[in-house]
């Protein structure tokens, strides 16, 4: 039932209180929202989720705001809900290596928690430590440690989230292994809020490593560092990150630069670790590489140079033998693009700087072609609004895997109230 | 439900003779997966040998309103690949190919019917394995595997099915092909892959598979450790967790189960131990050989009895016959029993195996427990005699009483084994009504005419059907409604 703005703002203060309700707010790409709301609980949450969902308010969950340019531009922003606040960690079994969190609780916050336990949640999607999980969970984001440990979809065990109507619902379990009913928290992941409001997960922990090592291998060519990347994985070397870098993420990293090189880090005991060293060393010496010792800073150092990168960033879906075409690919299309990414699994970003729409559309598209030889995809990770109104930031994705997620969607989001228009075809 | 002629002909004339199993007796084959007390004979089997013939066949039946019901080899456990509604069962067997093997991008795609051990065999010499094993892994399917994202010993490290899929093709109930994900990373879109997975062929049929494969590691090294009871082994596996260390597979085995395989296959055990855990390292052999010392220590200052490690290939082959031979071996302490597969959170180990011990006291029943410890995944045998009356009543009673110890402790209604119809009617102790709300119209988006393998997975119950609401939050009183 359509009501007056001020009755609206009045609902919206009986829920959550006159101090976590503003009229505006800080934008959502370019939108400045009509309300934001700071739910200080899942009950809270869910209300407002309730009251958008009666009143057919565009509901824009927000973490940390790391990822808000993911996606298309908003058609509408009517209420955003500001998650910070939701950042308890709400249960940590040591023992069962599993922690339950409020979904704006950041890896970081966890992370610290965890030290004292020498436990650690793996993911570390750029920029990770100021990033909220569920932020994490609803883009997929993943970093380097995807090689060993996988990407969210392998961690998330159980979830909590407000369906479109605000009806609190969960699915999964909270033991490390469950098949009873579907698999739910699969189809949250990544979902970009699209078919609920993630509230709190259930995460599966690793043991922290007892020592890690990281190398750096340089290489004359890409085709190098591809055969160095296929002898890595073709062996029992147990590697938990096996990052490419181009000359300019090098570059950027303040780091010797050589055309391309890999970061290889083996995290396990001690003596297994040294005794893998020299296996990694053979390798990269039959590859023709050069090999340098790092530090444990390179992560961080890493991992500020791909956060602080100011300009487009592209997400690229390839397979672990098809690197000498990926990076030729951007290279050729889109020069003075920078290329790093997890090179086990072919799954890199391209930074491009000083890129619109017109300059960067035609490259896209080719470089779509090029991946999509081998089911892969182009995603904007990141880019100004108006580039991602010109070009579809998702790309194509095929018309039977796209009726089934439409219909998904319209069983679950049938007034739109979920971030909508932001998902793949306009979802 | 007899089928109209119309539809036998149209699968008579799809399929060929070869193709079609009608006789009484050749469908008698077909009326119960390994669960044997749930049966249900199809009125007609088929056996297609593309994806093509697959979607035909789920057309046929949807435009004649036939329930579908996909089987691999039939060794599930959950009265999956039965059915109780009649209809068409669509028997995956003939689609065995391995489609591609990529091993420099090291994934593999293979139709449903591939017996999930063969795979492992084909890329085994070059370096690799399929990690799912489930313990029927010489006779399952992989799209068995698929359908009720199966687990298996190993699965402590490797994670389980789903972990390792990374793309399908499927026939959904509407009759559409439809592919998703694949060997390429991080695709835009909904996780369809990873929804699919578990869906025991109630969004439809999966007629290829996108697999991960692995390296096989530098070393193995197995060890066995005995203590005096379940509950001292229980609590050597917390420790060993707790000490940061995964094992590849971490089983354990009770006096019942350890007398049974020892009369069976001979003496692998020792005799006169309440538990044995049954503990596998592998990875880098210098990671290996440290965590095996560790795990060692660990089980001495739980009081084992004794510690052995495996010296070479063929006595850790030794120590892995018992387990693997261990639901054969059953037959010689039980004519029957009931399979459990709950799960616990696994620092509870100890607490439910205090339960168990009180279950099987209160009903006079003999369990037998060989299972997961590693991820607190039981697997009791619940041992009864269907030739005294009333038995079976009893060791259905102690079961459900154990299911619900196992909930009450945060745990799951199924590890591995998946639900089917053995199940579903437990689901609600683990789900609020708008779970199950949520899970059904998810299966409704799939299979809109609840044709693809009806009454199994979910609960016949108000929260799966039409109509349901879920209670909603309340709104504060106020101006606007």
């Amino acid at each position: 039932m359509a009501v007056t703005a001020a009755a609206l703002g009045d609902a919206l203060r009986a829920i959550v209180g006159a101090e976590h309700r503003r009229e505006g707010g800080a934008p959502v790409d370019g939108v400045v929202p009509r309300w934001t709301a700071a739910p200080a609980g899942i009950e809270q949450a869910a209300a407002l989720v309730a009251l958008a969902h009666e009143e057919r308010l565009a509901v824009v969950p927000r973490g940390s705001g790391a990822a808000l340019e993911l996606g298309h531009p908003p058609a509408r922003v009517d209420l955003v809900l500001e998650m910070r606040g939701l950042d308890a960690v709400l249960e940590h079994s040591p023992a069962d290596l599993t922690v339950s969190v409020q979904a704006g609780c950041t890896a970081g916050v966890l992370a610290a928690h965890l030290a004292g336990h020498r436990q650690t949640l793996p993911l570390d999607p750029p920029g990770w430590t100021a990033r909220s999980l569920g932020g994490i969970a609803a883009t997929q984001a993943s970093g380097p440690l995807r090689q060993r440990y996988g990407t969210m979809r392998d961690l998330l065990l159980g979830v909590r989230f407000a369906q479109a109507d605000g009806v609190l619902t969960w699915g999964g379990a909270k033991v490390v292994k469950s098949v009873s009913g579907y698999d739910v928290p699969k189809l949250m992941v990544g979902a970009l809020g699209t078919l609920g409001v993630l509230l709190e997960l259930t995460l599966r922990l690793h043991p922290a490593p007892d020592y890690e090592a990281t190398w750096l291998a340089g290489f004359r060519t890409p085709a190098h560092a591809q055969e160095c990347v296929a002898a890595l994985l073709d062996s029992t070397v147990q590697t938990n990150r096996l990052e490419i870098l181009d000359g300019r993420v090098l570059a950027a990293c303040s780091l010797p630069v050589t055309a391309v090189a890999l970061a290889v880090s083996i995290g396990t005991v001690e003596p297994a670790v040294r005794a893998q060293e020299g296996l990694v060393r053979a390798i990269v010496q039959r590859a023709q590489g050069t090999v340098q010792t790092m530090g444990a800073s390179f992560w961080k150092t890493y991992d500020r140079a791909l956060a602080g990168f100011d300009g487009v960033v592209l997400r690229i879906g390839s397979v672990p033998a098809r690197l000498v075409e990926t990076l030729g690919a951007v290279q050729a299309l889109l020069p003075g693009a920078a290329v790093a990414g997890a090179a086990g699994l072919g799954a890199l970003r391209a930074l491009v700087t000083h890129a619109d729409a017109t300059a960067l559309r035609a490259p896209l598209e080719r470089l779509r072609a090029t991946v999509a030889e081998v089911g892969g995809g182009v995603i904007i990770e990141r880019g100004p609004r108006a580039l991602r109104e010109r070009i579809d930031p998702w790309g194509p994705v095929p018309p039977p895997a796209l009726a089934v997620m439409r219909a998904i969607k319209t069983e679950f989001d049938p007034r739109a109230v979920l971030n909508p228009g932001r998902f793949v075809g306009g979802l | 439900m007899a089928l109209s002629a119309s539809v036998v002909t149209g699968l008579q004339r799809l399929l060929g003779p070869g193709g079609v199993v009608l006789t009484p007796e050749g469908r008698l084959t077909y009326e119960s997966d390994m669960l044997t007390l749930y049966k249900g004979l199809p009125d007609i089997v088929v056996l297609p040998t593309s994806t093509a013939e697959v979607q035909t066949v789920v057309r046929i039946c949807r435009a004649a309103r036939v329930p579908v019901v996909p089987r691999g080899s039939g060794t599930g456990l959950i009265g999956g690949a039965t059915a109780p509604l009649g209809g068409v069962m669509v028997s995956l067997t003939r689609m065995t190919q391995i489609l591609e093997l990529d091993l420099v991008n090291r994934c593999a795609t293979v139709q449903p019917g591939l017996i999930n051990l063969w795979l492992t065999n084909a890329v085994r010499e070059r370096g690799w394995f399929f990690a799912p094993d489930p313990s029927s892994q010489m006779v399952s399917s992989i799209g068995g595997n698929v359908a009720t994202n199966a687990g298996g010993p190993h699965c402590l490290k490797y994670g389980i099915t789903t972990n390792h899929v990374l793309g399908l093709e499927i026939v959904t109930g509407t009759g559409e092909v439809v592919s998703v994900g694949g060997k390429a990373a991080d695709r835009p879109g909904y996780d369809l892959t990873g929804t699919m997975v578990g869906n025991e062929g109630t969004f439809g049929l999966v007629t290829a598979i996108t697999v991960r494969l692995l390296h096989l590691p530098e070393a193995v090294k197995t060890a066995l450790a005995s203590f005096a009871s379940l509950v001292e082994a229980s609590e050597a596996v917390s420790a060993i967790i707790a000490a940061g260390i995964i094992p590849a597979a971490l089983e354990m085995l009770d006096d019942a189960m350890i007398g049974a395989i020892n009369a069976a296959v001979g003496k692998v055990y020792p005799d006169g131990a309440g538990a044995v855990l049954l503990i596998e390292l592998d990875g880098p052999l210098a990671e290996v050989e440290a965590q095996a010392e560790r795990v060692a220590a660990i089980c001495r200052e739980r009081n084992a009895l004794m510690v052995t490690v495996a010296r070479d290939e063929a006595e850790r082959a030794l120590l892995w016959k018992g387990r693997k031979e261990a639901a054969g071996a059953v037959g010689r302490i039980t004519a029957a029993y009931l399979l459990q597969d709950a799960v616990v959170p696994r620092s509870k180990l100890p607490q439910i195996m205090r339960e168990m011990v009180a279950i099987s006291k209160r009903h006079n029943l003999l369990f037998a427990n060989v299972f997961h410890a590693g991820d607190g995944n039981l697997h009791p045998l619940i041992c009864y005699d269907d030739r005294k009356p009333g038995e079976l009543e009893r060791a259905q009673q102690a079961n459900e009483e154990l299911l619900h110890a196992c909930i009450a402790l945060g745990g799951s209604v199924s590890g591995e084994h998946g639900i089917g119809m053995d199940k579903a009617k437990n689901l609600p102790l683990q789900y609020a009504d708008a779970d199950l709300n949520f899970m059904f119209r998810l299966r409704r988006v799939f299979d809109p005419d609840g044709l693809m393998n009806p009454t199994k997975l979910l609960p016949s119950h108000p929260a799966c059907g039409e109509g349901f609401r879920p209670s909603r939050p309340t709104l504060p009183a106020g101006t606007w409604v």
